[in-house]
C-alpha cells in the first residue's frame, strides 16, 4: 500500500459491499419477485445410462397449478452451447432435454414449470420415465473407462507432456529417492447461493439474472443456443454468492428457461435444489498422482515425475494442467510431467478453486515431506535449499517469487524452530498428539482483457462501470481502494457496476485474474481520465472543481487493457464471451504466486479424532491490493483446505451411478467448530515487471499446499503417512492398529 | 390452463419485522418460501432447503429458527424477525451487524442473513461467553467462503460491549 498523504484521513479499508450483505438488501439472483413469476423444478434420470423408451407427463400435467412439462419430446430446437474449454461457453456440452440419451444419473429429463414452487415440485416428483439402462463406470478404477493420453489427443502446447532434462535418468542416478501414489477424491464446489436463475423477455429480448462469474458466457452461449444475437440477451449478476469455479459458465438449465419464459410469456424463477446440484453442474474430477522424486545425499533435489491422470465425462475433455504448477515449486533441474483423461459416465467436471494446484501440490507436497524425511532433513530446511529464483521450466526468471520469505516468515510466526523433527514425538498437556507440517504453494498468474468506463461526476463522485463478477473476493474493495488512493478521495465516492452484459463483456473471472485484470483497466481509466481532467498525473484530485473546470456536468472515459504479449485478436475473442487469458509464461520471465502454509494438528489418541488449532500462512500475491478481503481471501483458502483434507469426498456408487452424499449433511464442509486460529500475512512486494499496480493472484493459491501441510502435521503426530483425502478418522485407526481401509 | 387452488390452504396471521401480515397459505409452504417467494422479504436465503446450513435463519418469537424446516402455518400469531428487521428506523445497524463490516465477517454475503440471526441468538442465550462457545454455537451456520475467523470476532465483540 501506499502511504497516505499526511494530510487526508485514513482510508477506511473495509468491505464496501459490506453493508448491503449484512442488511439483507443485496439481491441475488434468485431473490428477484417479478410480476407473474412463474417456478421450475426439474426432473431428473434415475438410471447410470442409458435411453429413455418412456416418458409418462400426464401425471405432473395434471397437478393443478402447472403450467408447462418441457422435455425432449417438445423439440426445444436448441444448440448446444459448446464446453467451455473447448471452443465454447456451457459448463458441458450435452445440454439435456433434446434426446432421448441418458448420459449419466441425474440428468435432467423434463423441467416442470407451475404458478407455484410447490406445485411445480410435487408435479416433478410425478414425471415417470422408462429406461433401456446401459453399462456406466463412475469411478477411476471402475471397468469401462477409457483413458487418452492428453497430448495425444487435445494437441496443444499448453496442454503437452511436460520434459525438462531427462528426468527418468536423473531419478534412476538419486542415492534418496520416493516413489509413491496420492488420490485425490471428487469433491463438489458448493457455494453456499444453490445454482439458479431468474429469466424473462422483454420484446425480443432475453433478460437473465443469475449468480455467476461469467456473464458473457451466458450472454453468447445463450445467443448460440437460441440462435439469436447476442445483443438480443442482457446477463445481470452484481452479487454472486459464491463461485468457486461452478459458477464459470453457462449452466444447462438457462436456455430451457429461456424457451419456457418465451412460451410461457412471463418470468421464470428456477432454484436447482442441493441434491441435484450434486449432478446438474460441474464439480472437481477424482485425479490419481504418482510422483517419483530423487534427491542426493546433502538433500539437493535432482529429479521429479509427476503422472496423473483425471476423471473426464465420455463428451467433453476437461483438461489436465496440474504439472504447470508442481514443476515450478522449486529447482529440480530434470522434471517430466505426464496427463491422461480418464472418461466415465458423469457430467463434466470442470473448475473448483484451485482446480489442479491443490490436488497436484498436495501429491507433490506431500512426496516433498517423505523425501525430506528419507534424506534426514528439517522439511523446511529442505525446502529453503531447492528454492530457486528462475522458473526450470523456461529458463527465464520469476517476475517475483518471495517463496522464501514466505517460508522463514511462516516459520518465525510458528515457532517451528520447537519442532521436534522425530515423529510422534511431541504431546500435548491433555495427551494429544501435536504434529507440525508444512507445504509450500504455487498458483499461475494470469492476465485477461478487460475494460473499465470511468464517469467523473461534478459531485465529486466517481462511476466504475468494468468487467469483473463480485462473488465475496471483494472485487468492489479492490477497485474502490485503487481509484480512492489514486485520486485522493472518499472510498465511499467510488459507485461500482460489475457483473453485468449491460456495461461491459464480463469475461470470466476466475483462475485468480479477476482482480489483476479489472485493476490494470481502471489503472488505465484513471490515467485517461487525469488527461481529461487536465490533472497531474499523481497526487490528490479535487473531482469537483476538475470535473467544473471542464464546462461540463461530468467526464467520462474509457480504456481498454490486454494482458501482457496479448493482441487484438484476443481482445476480440474476450468481447465474443470466450476465456482469453494470458499467463503464466511471459516473454522473458514467469509469473506465479507463492504461499507457505504451517499447520498443527491434534489426534486424539483414543478416537484419533484430528483437529487443526492453528495455521499460519504467508503469501506472496504482489502487491496487496485490497488488505481486509485479501485476508479473508486467504483464511477461506485455509479453511477449504482443512476441508479438502479432512471433511470432502463426492461419494458415488458403483452399482447405481449418481452421487450418493449429495446433501450439505452428508457432504460435510468445514463449519465453525472446525477452525482454529488462523495467522494469515503477506509479503506485499508489488510485482511491476508483471503488472502496472503490481498485482498478483490470491483466491487460489490460499488453498494450494494447506492439504499437504496438514497431512504432513498428520504424519509428524503419528508417524503414518496419508497419501489419500480426506483423512478420516477410520484412517487414522486403521494405521494405528496395522488394518486398512 | 389447470386450475390454481392448492389442495389445502389456511388462513393466518402474523407479524414479520413488525409488521402484520395476513396470508392464505399452503400447508406444505415453508415460512422460508412464504417469507421470499409471497412476501418478498429476501434477507433469509435457501442454501440447502434441509436445515443444514442456517442460511435460512430467522426469529420466531425471540428464538432462533431454520425457516425452511418450519412450516409457514406455524407461524399464526407468531413474531418473525429476518435480518432486514434489526436496522433501527434511521437505517443505523445493529451493532452485531456494525461489527460484522469491522470485523470483515463475511464474503459473499449469502449465508449472511443467517449468521447474523444466530449471532444474535447466540448472544441472547448467552452461548457467546469464549470462542470455542461461540465456535460450537454458531456451528448450525455454514459459511463456503470461510468467513469463521471474523463471525466468531464480530460476536464476540458485540459480547464484550453487552459485558456478557
Amino acid at each position: 500500500m501506499s502511504p497516505q498523504p499526511a494530510d487526508l484521513p485514513p482510508v477506511d479499508t473495509r468491505r464496501v459491499d459490506a453493508r448491503e450483505k449484512v442488511t439483507g438488501a443485496a439481491r441475488y439472483a434468485t431473490d428477484l419477485l417479478p410480476d407473474d413469476l412463474a417456478y421450475a423444478v426439474p426432473a431428473t434420470a434415475t438410471v447410470g445410462r442409458g435411453r429413455i423408451t418412456e416418458l409418462d407427463t400426464s401425471a405432473a400435467a395434471a397437478v393443478p397449478g402447472v403450467l408447462l412439462v418441457l422435455t425432449h419430446l417438445d423439440h426445444l430446437d436448441l444448440r448446444s452451447p459448446g464446453f467451455v474449454m473447448g471452443g465454447g461457453y456451457g459448463v458441458q456440452s450435452l445440454q439435456p432435454l433434446l434426446d432421448d440419451q441418458i448420459a449419466y444419473r441425474g440428468q435432467a429429463i423434463a423441467l416442470v414449470v407451475a404458478e407455484t414452487l410447490i406445485a411445480a415440485t410435487q408435479a416433478a416428483n410425478l414425471v415417470r420415465a422408462v429406461y433401456e439402462p446401459e453399462p456406466f463406470a463412475v469411478t477411476l478404477d471402475s471397468p469401462g473407462v477409457e483413458r487418452l493420453s492428453q497430448p495425444a489427443t487435445i494437441p496443444l502446447p499448453f496442454l503437452a507432456d511436460l520434459d525438462v532434462g531427462d528426468a527418468e535418468s536423473a531419478y534412476a542416478a538419486a542415492p534418496v529417492r520416493v516413489d509413491a501414489v496420492y488420490d485425490q477424491p471428487a469433491q463438489h464446489q458448493n457455494p453456499m447461493e444453490l445454482i439458479g436463475a431468474t429469466v424473462w423477455w422483454h420484446g425480443d429480448s432475453v433478460v437473465v439474472h443469475e449468480g455467476t462469474q461469467n456473464a458473457a458466457a451466458i450472454r453468447h452461449g445463450l445467443a448460440r443456443q437460441l440462435g439469436i444475437d447476442p445483443d438480443h440477451v442482457e446477463v445481470v449478476s452484481p452479487y454472486t454468492g459464491g463461485g468457486f469455479g461452478q459458477k464459470n459458465s453457462l449452466q444447462i438449465h438457462i436456455a430451457p428457461l429461456a424457451v419456457a419464459a418465451r412460451r410461457l410469456g412471463r418470468p421464470v424463477k428456477l432454484v436447482v435444489s442441493r441434491t441435484q446440484l450434486f449432478h446438474h453442474t460441474s464439480f472437481r474430477p477424482a485425479s490419481r498422482h504418482r510422483i517419483r522424486l530423487g534427491a542426493d545425499e546433502h538433500g539437493r533435489m535432482l529429479a521429479a515425475l509427476h503422472d496423473v491422470e483425471h476423471q473426464t465425462s465420455r463428451f467433453d475433455l476437461f483438461p489436465l494442467m496440474y504439472t504447470e504448477t508442481t514443476a515450478r515449486l522449486y529447482g529440480i533441474g530434470d522434471f517430466r510431467g505426464r496427463q491422461t483423461f480418464a472418461r466415465m459416465d458423469t457430467q463434466t467436471p470442470g473448475f473448483m478453486r484451485a482446480p489442479f494446484e491443490h490436488p497436484g501440490v498436495f501429491a507433490f507436497e506431500s512426496a516433498v515431506d517423505e523425501l525430506a524425511y528419507a534424506a534426514h532433513r528439517d522439511p523446511l530446511e529442505f525446502r529453503l535449499a531447492n528454492d530457486t529464483t528462475v522458473d526450470p521450466v523456461t529458463g527465464e526468471p520469476f517476475s517475483s517469487r518471495h517463496l522464501a520469505q514466505c517460508l522463514r516468515r511462516g516459520a518465525k510466526r510458528f515457532g517451528w524452530s520447537a519442532r521436534q523433527q522425530r515423529p510422534a514425538s511431541m504431546r500435548a498437556d491433555d495427551g494429544s498428539l501435536v504434529g507440525w507440517g508444512v507445504a509450500v504453494g504455487a498458483y499461475p498468474a494470469s492476465i485477461v482483457p478487460s475494460a473499465a468506463h470511468l464517469v467523473a461526476t461534478a459531485d465529486g463522485r466517481i462511476r466504475v462501470e468494468v468487467d469483473g463478477h463480485e462473488m465475496g473476493q471483494g472485487i468492489r474493495s479492490s477497485i474502490a481502494l485503487l481509484v480512492a488512493e489514486n485520486l485522493g478521495i472518499d472510498v465511499r465516492h467510488v459507485d461500482i457496476v460489475v457483473g453485468d452484459t449491460r456495461v461491459a463483456t464480463q469475461h470470466l473471472t476466475a483462475g485468480s485474474w479477476g482482480t489483476a485484470s479489472t485493476l490494470g483497466a481502471v489503472h488505465a481509466a484513471l490515467r485517461e481520465l487525469r488527461k481529461q481532467l487536465g490533472t497531474e498525473i499523481n497526487g490528490p484530485v479535487d473531482v469537483t472543481a476538475a470535473v467544473a473546470a471542464t464546462g461540463h456536468d461530468h467526464v467520462e472515459v474509457r480504456a481498454e487493457t490486454l494482458g501482457p504479449g496479448q493482441t487484438e485478436q484476443d481482445a476480440e475473442h474476450a468481447r465474443q464471451g470466450l476465456v482469453a487469458l494470458s499467463g503464466p509464461e511471459f516473454t522473458g520471465y514467469s509469473t506465479f504466486s507463492w504461499i507457505a502454509h504451517f499447520v498443527e494438528v491434534r489426534v486424539e489418541p483414543t478416537t484419533c479424532r484430528i483437529r487443526v488449532p492453528r495455521v499460519v500462512s504467508v503469501a506472496d500475491c504482489g502487491r496487496v491490493a485490497s488488505p481486509v478481503t485479501a485476508a479473508s481471501q486467504v483464511r477461506g483458502g485455509i479453511v477449504w483446505g482443512i476441508g479438502a483434507s479432512l471433511r470432502e469426498a463426492g461419494e458415488v456408487d458403483p452399482r447405481y451411478g449418481g452421487w450418493l452424499n449429495a446433501s450439505l449433511e452428508e457432504y460435510p464442509v468445514p463449519v465453525n467448530a472446525d477452525i482454529g486460529t488462523l495467522d494469515v500475512d503477506f509479503i506485499g512486494e508489488p510485482d511491476l515487471r508483471f503488472h502496472p499496480v503490481g498485482v498478483k493472484g490470491l483466491g487460489e493459491v490460499s488453498m494450494v499446499g494447506v492439504a499437504a501441510a496438514v497431512a504432513n502435521a498428520v504424519y509428524h503426530a503419528t508417524g503414518l503417512r496419508h497419501r489419500r483425502l480426506p483423512i478420516r478418522i477410520e484412517d487414522v485407526l486403521a494405521g494405528t492398529t496395522g488394518s486398512s481401509r | 390452463m389447470a386450475a390454481t387452488e392448492p389442495a389445502y390452504e389456511v388462513e393466518l396471521s402474523c407479524a414479520v419485522n413488525g409488521e402484520p401480515v395476513h396470508v392464505r397459505v399452503d400447508t406444505r409452504e415453508s415460512l422460508l418460501d412464504l417469507l421470499r417467494e409471497r412476501l418478498g422479504v429476501t434477507g433469509p436465503k435457501k442454501g440447502c432447503d434441509h436445515g443444514q446450513c442456517g442460511a435460512c435463519t430467522v426469529h420466531l418469537d425471540g428464538r432462533r429458527v431454520v425457516s425452511c424446516l418450519t412450516p409457514a402455518v406455524q407461524v399464526a400469531g407468531a413474531d418473525v424477525t429476518t435480518v432486514e428487521g434489526l436496522a433501527g428506523p434511521d437505517g443505523e445497524l445493529h451493532p452485531l451487524q456494525q461489527a460484522f463490516i469491522d470485523h470483515d465477517a463475511l464474503q459473499c454475503g449469502y449465508c449472511t442473513p443467517g449468521q447474523i440471526m444466530s449471532g444474535l441468538a447466540c448472544l441472547a442465550e448467552g452461548h457467546a461467553g469464549d470462542d470455542d462457545q461461540v465456535r460450537e454455537y454458531m456451528s448450525g451456520n455454514l459459511c463456503r467462503c470461510g468467513a469463521y475467523a471474523g463471525i466468531v470476532a464480530a460476536v464476540r465483540a458485540v459480547a464484550e460491549q453487552q459485558g456478557r
